[in-house]
């Protein structure tokens, strides 16, 4: 086993990244002046990051999505969870835009993440290709 | 490889790729074609 896939494979990878995203929201929240708010969504983060340190090794569910038991099958459906959430978001992005302009706005910000959503699926499909 | 994915194999309800469908085999001393059937 790879290096890259003793981390992914960690119990503790998740949970990491949790508390790390939870941080970053806190200090968003501060510099907003909403620190209150911050430590609330720092809490929820901490909360799924315990979730699913000591949640893994009694849910399989939980253990798969985590990584001590992320097999071939729970990295498929990872992806396909992850694709019907970004079609499903690019969807909204198209529809909220779509309204802006029919009420004769300019469509920001939804224009804007259109392109980067659009960007990224040809930047996939390059990448995909060159990889065979 | 976690209990679910050995329950999915067995329903024939997840088809495992060729490196593990080949190490099934070799784990069970069988080969891949006496384990998986392919319905046409």
């Amino acid at each position: 086993m790879s290096t890259t896939d003793r981390i992914f494979h960690s119990r503790w990878w998740l949970p990491a990244v949790s508390l790390v995203l939870g941080a970053i929201m806190l200090a968003a929240f501060a510099i907003g002046g909403n620190t209150s708010d911050g430590l609330q969504a720092f809490a929820v983060m901490a909360g799924v990051a315990a979730l699913f340190a000591f949640g893994a090794s009694r849910s399989e569910t939980l253990g798969g999505l985590g990584g001590p038991g992320r097999d071939e099958r729970w990295a498929m459906i990872d992806l396909r969870a992850s694709a019907l959430a970004g079609f499903v978001l690019i969807t909204v992005v198209i529809g909220a835009w779509l309204y802006e302009i029919a009420n004769g706005e300019d469509g920001s910000p939804y224009a804007q993440l259109g392109a980067i959503a659009g960007l990224a699926y040809i930047v996939g499909l390059v990448i995909g290709r060159a990889r065979g | 490889m976690s209990r679910q994915t050995i329950n999915s194999i067995e329903k024939e309800r997840y088809t495992p790729s060729l490196p593990l469908a080949i190490a099934l085999a070799r784990y069970f001393d069988r080969s891949v074609e006496e384990i998986f059937h392919v319905d046409h």
